[in-house]
């Protein structure tokens, strides 16, 4: 693909940009419990070494790039090397520290746990 | 003539492009949008790649988060057919914020460009995408013609 056409120039963004990978938006599925958001966000083909989660400033990021080996000739392709991008925000009460990801059958799975302080609480009423 | 898909693709580079630049203004902005909601028309799924090597076929498909016991792979002479089930839905105790991964059930069938030996075809599911190596049958197998 020929970016030079690109009528949007991006500035500074491309500076650093040396090869040209389609960017696509993974599917997320994102649910809550009382202990923690979980995430799951579909990124097949993509290696557990490839993949990046980082949370920075309220922003949860992710990005996981894709390479196939292709084998012979194409007859038709669907699918091909990407970059999976996404950006999030995450509330202050995740308790960054505790966040963890597992990557499993092209799904990332993403536990954002919540602070002590977020969780809610049963207030125990003292009889007078 | 466009024969392949990948000549019809490379038409369409310049309109992809724009279309990822306005996918890309959701994924900044971050708005609560409807689920799934993007700038292109619905995807077929699985999406497949088919390579030709030689004496085989091979065929890749995207299959996030669907196990092997979910997968039927159906092959008859030059005739394909993929399908299959994701059981995950909504974990227990959760509330929904989005879902978009909502795939429940999928079919895709194919014709192969030639005759495949079903006996000898083989499957793998590894990190969400199904390869399958599909010998092509006898009959449909490049052959060196010796000139006599």
């Amino acid at each position: 693909m020929n970016h030079k056409t690109d009528i949007v120039k991006a500035g500074e963004k491309n500076i650093e940009k040396t090869r040209t990978l389609e960017t696509v938006l993974p599917s997320v599925d994102i649910f809550e419990s009382e202990e923690e958001i979980l995430l799951f966000a579909d990124m097949p083909g993509v290696l557990k070494e490839d993949l990046r989660v980082n949370i920075d400033n309220g922003t949860l990021s992710l990005s996981g790039v894709r390479k196939l080996q292709p084998r012979g000739a194409a007859r038709w392709e669907e699918f091909g090397d990407v970059e999976y991008r996404r950006n999030f925000s995450v509330p202050q009460t995740i308790n960054v520290e505790k966040v963890y990801a597992e990557l499993k059958d092209g799904v990332l799975k993403l536990h954002l746990p919540k602070s002590e302080a977020a969780k809610p609480r049963l207030i125990q009423i003292n009889a007078a | 003539m466009l024969t392949r898909l990948s000549d019809i693709n490379r038409l369409f580079n310049a309109m992809d492009f724009f279309r990822n630049r306005l996918d890309s203004l959701y994924s900044d902005a971050d708005w609560a949008y409807p689920a799934g909601l993007k700038w292109s028309v619905e995807d077929r799924f699985p999406k497949t790649n088919l390579y030709e090597d030689g004496d085989l076929f091979e065929i890749r498909a995207e299959l996030p988060g669907i196990a092997k016991e979910d997968l039927n792979v159906k092959i008859q002479g030059n005739y394909l057919e993929i399908s299959g089930a994701k059981k995950s839905g909504t974990p227990e105790k959760y509330s929904i914020h989005r879902t978009e991964r909502d795939i429940t059930s999928f079919t895709r069938s194919f014709t192969l460009p030639a005759d495949v030996d079903s006996e000898k075809v083989k499957a793998t599911l590894e990190n969400g995408i199904l390869t399958l190596t599909l010998p092509k049958s006898e009959a449909a197998k490049p052959k060196q013609i010796t000139i006599a």
